[in-house]
């Protein structure tokens, strides 16, 4: 027997007893987090109400320009949050929209001309969010390693272009370790998968009716196309970017 | 660090930059190796300025050598190899195996991991790494500082040899007196954050010019001494 829910506004109500839960713990352990439980809750509604609404309407005029501007959209915030990163490293917001850009066009290119995916917006902005948020989470532990990688091989890199090394040169082990580390989480979580955690994507079809063979299907198509967004975005970004740790006359900055 | 530095290398020789700590003498020697932007002035090559060059072609021409000798992952043979790997030039091994000899390494096993060297031997290493790249020019950031005597003396017969035979030109920093009047030609003296000093070696420390010269050659003859009477 299946029973469905039906989600109504009064049931959504509902919901927000877990932000009480959340804001009485704080209260009683004092750990004064009733603000960020309070803007984030507002936020997460807002965001996901108003994405609902705007999903809604792309559906519905079916139009591949509506489309085009939501998966720009969702790159450049992609971008935007990933440049949170590496603030110091001027240019980098474009080089990360490059990357990201180049990776989803790949990616979903392949589904869609391999007919793995069905070229209508149901299945194209949401796979489409699923690839980019995961390669901004690649792209941003890129920065996050390389800035790490830079500081600690200082010497290693100065003794390389002392030894009349080009920057490519000079660099090329730590981007490689850059670049490793930051894949590294995509495939650990492609290991445990289905035993550790259900994915959202599954777990939201088998919610909506669908059935968890499909579901199970369906998430074997975007864990594998996960995996090549990650090298792609991993390898695209540490190319375009690594310069940008060096000055205009190869030395690095200070 | 330090402001009006005006000096010229007109033909192969050996420099050796002297002065007290934290008159600029390192921070020098990577601006002339291209690590560090001076604030303001310029550096010459070859009548061409330091920004008209290549960065990797002023590199080629000169090469600076640190203080902290630096090992590249892998063996050290792997470090040895650097530079023709770089520069897709084949392997010099018996030039190679020669500097390291001469350097008292010829014991080392070259497929032993570079990291596990010690701190001389490292120092070392990094000497033979940077001879093979053979550039016109050395900046030498007190590379026997870390070396015991045998090794030290080695390490400059090796470099004046060099110099010699190939007119390699040296520019080196040093804290050692005796290094100084034995193996330089020309001395660069820094004192007040500026280049006090620019004399031929036997002149320096015969009749220097500064007060901050002659004081810094008494205090380094008493800690000479003082070192003779340990040992």
């Amino acid at each position: 027997m299946t029973h469905t829910f039906t989600f109504s506004y009064m049931w959504l109500l509902f919901a927000y007893a877990f932000v009480f839960i959340a804001l009485l713990l704080s209260v009683w352990q004092k750990l004064g987090l009733e603000k960020d439980i309070l803007i984030g809750t507002i936020r997460s509604t807002v965001q996901l109400l108003a994405i609902g609404y705007v999903l809604h309407f792309v559906f519905a005029a079916d139009s591949v320009w509506f489309i085009f501007v939501i998966i720009l959209m969702m790159i450049l915030v992609a971008s935007w949050n990933a440049t949170s990163r590496a603030k110091h490293l001027s240019g980098i917001f474009w080089r990360i929209s490059l990357s990201l850009g180049i990776t989803e066009i790949i990616t979903m290119g392949l589904l869609v001309v391999l007919g793995l995916v069905s070229p209508t917006p149901q299945y194209l902005i949401p796979m489409s969010g699923m690839i980019i948020g995961s390669s901004m989470i690649v792209t941003s532990l890129f920065l996050t390693h390389m800035n790490r990688e830079v500081e600690a091989s200082r010497g290693e890199i100065e003794t390389l272009l002392c030894l009349g090394a080009t920057t490519r040169q000079a660099v090329h082990v730590v981007l490689k370790r850059a670049v490793k580390a930051s894949m590294i989480p995509t495939f650990d979580t492609m290991k445990t998968i289905g035993l550790v955690q259900l994915p959202g994507m599954m777990t939201g079809m088998i919610v909506a009716g669908a059935s968890p063979i499909e579901a199970v299907r369906y998430q074997i198509l975007i864990m594998l196309s996960f995996s090549s967004s990650a090298a792609i975005s991993a390898v695209l970004i540490s190319m375009l970017s690594y310069q940008l740790w060096f000055t205009r006359d190869s030395m690095l900055h200070s | 660090m330090f402001r009006d530095v005006n000096a010229s290398i007109k033909e192969p020789t050996i420099i050796g930059i002297l002065g007290r700590s934290g008159q600029g003498k390192s921070t020098l020697l990577r601006i002339l190796g291209r690590l560090l932007h001076p604030d303001a002035g310029k550096v010459f090559l070859e009548k061409k300025e330091m920004a008209l060059w290549d960065a990797k072609a002023w590199r080629m021409k000169i090469s600076y050598v640190a203080q902290q000798a630096v090992m590249l992952p892998g063996s050290v043979e792997d470090n040895l190899r650097t530079v023709s790997t770089l520069h897709q030039r084949p392997f010099d091994k018996k030039f190679a195996s020669d500097l390291m000899e001469q350097l008292y390494m010829e014991e080392i096993d070259w497929s032993k991991p570079a990291a596990q060297l010690s701190g001389g031997e490292k120092q070392r290493l990094a000497l033979v790494r940077s001879l093979l790249l053979q550039p016109p020019v050395l900046l030498l950031d007190e590379v026997t500082a870390s070396l015991d005597m045998k090794s030290k003396q080695a390490a400059e017969r090796l470099l004046v040899n060099l110099h010699r035979q190939t007119g390699t030109t040296l520019i080196w920093v040093t804290h050692d007196l005796e290094e100084a009047r034995v193996a330089c030609k020309r001395i660069w003296f820094m004192a007040n954050h500026q280049l006090a000093e620019d004399a031929e070696c036997e002149a320096f420390f015969h009749s220097p010019q500064s007060v901050e010269a002659r004081e810094f050659l008494q205090d380094g003859n008493v800690h000479a001494a003082l070192s003779e009477v340990k040992r």
